[in-house]
């Protein structure tokens, strides 16, 4: 998990005016080649601001997507279930580690990242805002948010910049039995009891808005989302990576008897997805800090921080010095 | 706090976490890994870590827990001796001056980048006295004439290595079947329940 529909915002394309028209075109030109940009070559600043700002909103997602489902850890049916479990979630950390070292080599020390994830500075994901009422809560975050992650970091895997798309790689790779657990978690709550299937479908009517709110608002098409595009910053258009996110999972669903909260949901003959409109307020009001569990979150993580550090204090040696890492 | 988890309403309550001091982390460490016995080492990625011996515990969790390796080691992010990058048809070679000197006693490894936007590999080792004298033994001894855009010169002495013993770490990992998504077959139930569906 999870990068989900960035939000690229605060700085004027002006800046690009700025540089320098000779190193500007030699970059754009290897872009277009289709190579990737490394730490120490030259790039425009906005082509900076937007990798760290997109691979740090990644990494938060990764720690704090943990969290929702790591609660259920100790209460996962049976043994086999919490092993799973514990890898998934171990995995959704580690990712986070390599995320950072990635948005590391544009600059930003992942000491910063983590003090501006705490102090509400850095966004992260928005479905991580909602609560995990059951198991079955648990079971649609297991499946279906890992789905939705998965096409979009598939899809930034082919970005142009070198340690992100290393970083995506291994995560992608690692991901696949995450994805399987979870749709094998659901084929078990559709064929199992009533109450199991009842308990599924609930889940699946309180995650279903948030679940469409995750790839972002439509973008508008401006002269900053084409240059990010040109740039490979940022891959397709959010309404592109929900159309891939409903194409692959709605039959998914609906084979397993569940039915989706979206009266208008259907495919139009040209093969895009018709939905109702999702509330962009409601998604607005979360990712601001009102929703059920923002609170709970960097408080979880603010706490882990804080009793931390009598351990990283112990540990420290003047020896060690912070230097960015390689690639 | 007001959680659905009581674990989470049991939480101590902590003061607030002060701004850091701008330097409280730790070092930056790379790491290297062996895929599988005569597979050339090839580089990860960085961990951060307070000492070379941490940094070698964090890099086998962060990038050995999931694939297995037959070995790994870490060293310290400043004691790896970089290169200029070049690009298109620039061989990083033909920027670098020829050395033979034989007097050199320090082995160091090096490591080359064939393709960017792909890792640097081991490419051999060389005796040398410094890492620019070690790139420029490298450029005799270990250019083949392929492309190579990147050269990393590492001193073998401020490498942390797997010792014979701990190669032991990762036999047993194949076995954790739980992180395999082949482990998930779901189609024989998806099948019954269609079925039953159809009844």
């Amino acid at each position: 998990m999870y990068g989900g529909g960035n939000t690229f915002e605060g700085i004027k394309t002006d800046s690009i005016a700025d540089e320098d028209p000779i190193l500007l075109a030699a970059f754009e030109a290897r872009i277009e080649r289709g190579e990737k940009i490394e730490p120490s070559d030259w790039m425009p600043q906005l082509y900076r601001k937007q990798l760290i700002r997109m691979i740090e909103q990644h990494a938060h997602s990764e720690i704090i997507g943990a969290l929702p489902e790591g609660t259920w850890i100790t209460r996962a049916p049976g043994f086999k279930r919490k092993m799973s479990l514990m890898a998934k979630v171990q995995d959704e950390v580690g990712h986070a580690q390599l995320l950072y070292s990635a948005a590391e080599t544009l600059g930003k020390p992942r000491e910063q990242m983590i003090e501006d994830l705490i102090n509400g500075k850095s966004k992260y994901s928005n479905i991580f805002n909602y609560p995990t009422f059951t198991w079955a809560d648990c079971c649609f975050i297991s499946w279906l948010v890992d789905a939705g992650a998965i096409v979009n970091q598939l899809a930034n895997a082919k970005g142009s910049y070198g340690p992100y798309c290393r970083a995506l790689d291994r995560i992608c790779a690692e991901e696949s039995f995450h994805l399987k657990y979870g749709h094998h978690c659901v084929i078990y709550l559709a064929s199992g009891t009533d109450k199991q299937q009842k308990m599924f479908q609930e889940a699946l009517n309180r995650w279903w808005p948030p679940m469409m709110h995750f790839f972002g608002p439509s973008d508008k098409i401006s002269a900053h989302t084409e240059v990010l595009m040109r740039w490979k910053v940022k891959m397709g258009t959010n309404d592109e990576m929900r159309n891939q996110f409903l194409d692959m999972y709605v039959p998914k669903i609906w084979e397993l008897g569940f039915t989706i909260p979206d009266e208008k949901l259907k495919k139009n003959e040209t093969g895009k997805w018709e939905y109702t409109e999702p509330d962009w307020e409601e998604f607005k009001r979360v990712i601001n800090g009102d929703g059920p569990c923002n609170k709970e979150r960097l408080e979880v993580r603010r706490i882990a921080e804080e009793r931390g550090k009598w351990v990283r204090d112990a540990l420290k040696s003047p020896k060690a010095k912070y230097v960015m890492p390689l690639a | 706090m007001n959680s659905i988890d009581p674990r989470v309403n049991r939480l101590p309550i902590v003061e607030i976490v002060k701004p850091k001091a701008p330097l409280d982390q730790f070092g930056t460490y790379e790491v290297f890994v062996e895929p599988k016995p005569g597979k050339p080492f090839q580089h990860e990625g960085a961990v951060h870590a307070p000492n070379l011996e941490m940094a070698y515990i964090l890099a086998k969790e962060t990038f050995t827990r999931r694939f297995t390796c037959s070995s790994l080691y870490v060293v310290d992010t400043r004691d790896v001796f970089v290169s200029p990058l070049t690009e298109g048809d620039q061989n990083v070679f033909d920027l670098i001056e020829e050395s033979e000197s034989a007097n050199g006693t320090s082995d160091f490894e090096i490591y080359q980048l064939s393709k960017r936007g792909k890792q640097h590999v081991f490419l051999g080792s060389v005796k040398a006295s410094t890492p620019q004298e070690a790139i420029a033994i490298a450029k005799t001894k270990l250019n083949t004439g392929k492309m190579v855009y990147n050269i990393w010169a590492i001193e073998a002495n401020k490498i942390r290595f797997t010792t014979e013993e701990e190669k032991e770490y990762w036999i047993t990992l194949p076995e954790k079947k739980f992180r395999d998504a082949s482990n998930y077959k779901g189609g024989d139930k998806l099948k019954q329940f269609l079925e039953k569906v159809k009844a």
